[in-house]
């Protein structure tokens, strides 16, 4: 057998289970092979996948280094590589789950303190009248140093934090911190408040691709098998189709050619619409007095092009 | 990491030549440096250049990425008030993801400590005619000696007579592209009287310092704040009513904002740079002065041996480097280019309080990369 493709998924919390859920949801079930705390997995009906479970951490730096082919891991951390990680990984499709602000964060009681601009001034006030840069605690270097560059601030200086980042301040370790949020909860209770201008990247799980892995043939073809499936289920869960019993007549005609106009494509007994539009089809159907109308939701919609695939082929010619 | 290849012996003494026989003191100051205080005078942007290693247990030191912070320590500790420090050795930079740029390369310099109100001129013209004849003693022909001076800047927006706080900000925004383009893009514009806390700031405003801080501790409690961070209720009381007057001053006005872009773009042969700049700047004895240092240094410059014609003055030249805050140079080659100077220096008089030392000294500094200056080097 030729070489496998090699896709990690998160091996742990509650990332790992909503990429099982979303993976079973397509029809590709994780299948633990070589016992319950197997690291390995196959995904149905996939013969030429082999799945790693690795930590998310992993998984961006496998991506990146080109040790995986596919992965799901979240955009916060891949950014978090460095350089010009586009041209090293590419995002296939963003999951819609494990959503996560990374932000800049300053005591709340810094009353004079709620932008980036603010922050500029008062790091320089700093460093003027005390000799010493204002420390900022993170695990995000690169990005807080993009960010904070971006921004003009140059007076402070990291203190790497590999865990509760958000009690620093408290502790005494650093001044401000720039870390991940979902509610802005665990923020708050440490004192903290987020700055008007302090959104770094609004960061969700991503399905994405190595560009410096080795692509066999063999192996692209698998990742298209894989792309056509997610793709055609993404779409499906966006569309509707609508049927009803052909008229024939010139109404009908301008009423099709309408919805068509609106994002509608035609089907053989009917239109798929985006699933957002279906109320308003089925008003204009009624209008022109079409029907009875069923609608009902596809399984998979396979378009005839798969754009992401189109996308990886193009970047993993290019690299 | 990839190394510089090696420098011919006698290429090299000939480029070494003019810095070691200006009565100096050779330095060899560890390749080791602590991470920290680099960072704390160089700023976090160089983080992502330096190599970093740590013993276990030990604290964070990395490898010199240049000289200048080194030996500013040992010129510190030494006690002296004045020193003369050659040194000659390889520096370590990490090149960007996908580049081939050597990541160990060879170095030569000097640095100058004088006295605090020492000859500025004088000692500025000699640290830029030592590195354009280091840089041209490596044999290529195709070399520019590049001149900036961030203080200028400064004098210029003296000479402006703006309302304090904004010219402090336009001074702090020369070394930041966003930040001057945010002032320049606010220019004309009428000021900002809704500014946030403006009651606040108002209120304390009327009373006195302590007044101020308690108040704000008040505001605190009735608030539900908890107190964490560094800054204290006084500091953050004072600033809430500078950000408010801040806020109130007026802007520049247009023709401000116009002159500063001009300033900024000037970029000539040295006569015509400091006419034009002197054209653009308001009348002050202040900026006529910084001028007539010019017209003094390019004097002592051409009478060093340093041809007119190869000279270029630039104003917003060297403003990425965080320390320098007077002159700035760079000697180039056409066939490198503007990213890869043979030669690199400036005034840093501030740096060596910022690492504990005496206050206002008078420093300057420059470093030749011989390997670039060798004509049979890098390509």
């Amino acid at each position: 057998m030729s070489e496998p493709l090699i896709m990690a998924v998160p091996s742990k919390g509650r990332l790992k289970e909503q990429v099982e859920e979303w993976l079973a949801d397509c029809g590709l079930d994780l299948k633990a092979s070589g016992g319950s705390r197997g690291y390995v997995a196959a995904l149905k009906g996939q013969p030429a996948v082999v799945v790693r479970l690795l930590s998310a951490g992993d998984i961006a730096e496998a991506l990146d280094a080109g040790d995986v082919h596919l992965g799901v891991t979240g955009e916060d951390l891949l950014r978090e590589r460095g350089g010009d990680v586009d041209a090293r990984v590419q995002l296939l499709r963003p999951l819609g789950f494990g959503r996560a602000d990374l932000v800049v964060a300053v005591p709340k009681s810094w009353l004079d303190v709620d932008t980036m601009a603010d922050l500029e001034a008062v790091a320089h006030d700093t460093v003027v009248r005390t000799g010493r840069r204002m420390r900022v605690a993170t695990k995000y270097l690169v990005q807080t140093r993009a960010f904070f560059a971006a921004h003009g601030v140059t007076d402070y200086r990291i203190t790497e934090s590999s865990g509760a980042t958000e009690g620093a301040p408290a502790a005494g370790t650093a001044e401000l911190v720039v870390d991940i949020t979902t509610t802005g909860a665990t923020l708050v209770a440490n004192g903290l408040k987020v700055l008007n201008d302090g959104l770094i990247l609004s960061s969700q799980a991503q399905f994405a691709a190595s560009l410096r892995a080795s692509w066999s043939a063999g192996q692209l073809a698998a990742a298209e098998r894989v792309l056509r499936i997610i793709e055609a289920r993404a779409a499906a869960r966006d569309s509707a189709t609508l049927v009803w019993p052909a008229r024939g007549d010139a109404a009908e005609a301008a009423v099709v050619a309408d919805l068509v106009a609106r994002g509608a494509a035609r089907r053989p007994n009917g239109l798929l619409v985006p699933a957002r539009d279906v109320a308003d089809a089925s008003l204009a159907l009624a209008a022109a007095r079409l029907g009875p109308l069923t609608v009902s939701r596809p399984d998979f919609v396979y378009d005839l092009d798969c754009a992401p695939y189109d996308a990886l082929r193009t970047g993993v010619t290019r690299v | 990491m990839r190394a510089e290849p090696r420098v011919p012996e006698a290429a090299l003494a000939a480029i070494r030549a003019p810095f070691a026989g200006a009565g100096v003191v050779a330095v060899d100051p560890p390749i080791l440096q602590p991470l920290g205080a680099l960072l704390d005078v160089a700023g976090e942007a160089l983080r992502a250049r330096l190599f970093v290693v740590q013993a276990e247990g030990g604290a964070e030191a990395c490898l010199r990425p240049d000289f200048t912070a080194a030996i500013a320590r040992l010129h510190i500790e030494s006690g002296a008030r004045e020193g003369r420090y050659y040194y000659e050795g390889p520096a370590f930079r990490a090149a960007p993801a996908g580049s081939e740029r050597a990541e160990e390369f060879l170095q030569v310099g000097l640095e100058v400590y004088g006295e605090a109100g020492g000859p500025t001129v004088a000692a500025d013209a000699e640290i830029a005619a030592l590195s354009w004849r280091a840089a041209a003693a490596g044999g290529r022909d195709d070399l520019t000696l590049w001149l900036g001076d961030v203080a200028l800047f400064g004098a210029f927006v003296d000479a402006l007579d703006l309302e304090p706080a904004l010219a402090e900000r336009l001074k702090r925004a020369a070394a930041r592209p966003r930040l001057m383009q945010a002032e320049l893009a606010r220019a004309g514009g009428a000021a900002d009287t809704g500014a946030e806390g403006g009651q606040l700031a108002a209120t304390l405003a009327g009373l006195s310092t302590d007044q101020a801080a308690q108040l704000l501790e008040e505001v605190w409690a009735l608030a539900g704040v908890e107190r964490v961070g560094g800054r204290g209720a006084a500091e953050i009381a004072q600033r809430l009513i500078r950000r408010a007057q801040d806020a109130r001053a007026p802007a520049l006005s247009a023709a401000q904002a116009d002159a500063v872009r001009a300033f900024l773009k000037v970029e000539d042969a040295p006569a015509g740079a400091l006419e034009t700049l002197q054209r653009i700047a308001p009348a002050s004895a202040g900026f006529a002065a910084a001028i007539a240092g010019w017209r003094e240094r390019l004097d002592l410059m051409t009478a060093a041996g340093v041809p007119v014609g190869a000279m270029r003055f630039a104003a917003s030249l060297g403003y990425a480097f965080e320390y320098y805050d007077g002159l700035t140079l760079e000697v180039r080659s056409a066939a490198l280019g503007g990213g890869r100077p043979l030669a690199a220096g400036g005034r840093y008089d501030g740096l060596p309080a910022r690492l504990g030392g005496a206050k206002a000294a008078c420093a300057v500094g420059a470093m030749v990369r011989p390997w670039r200056a060798f004509a049979g080097g890098e390509a």
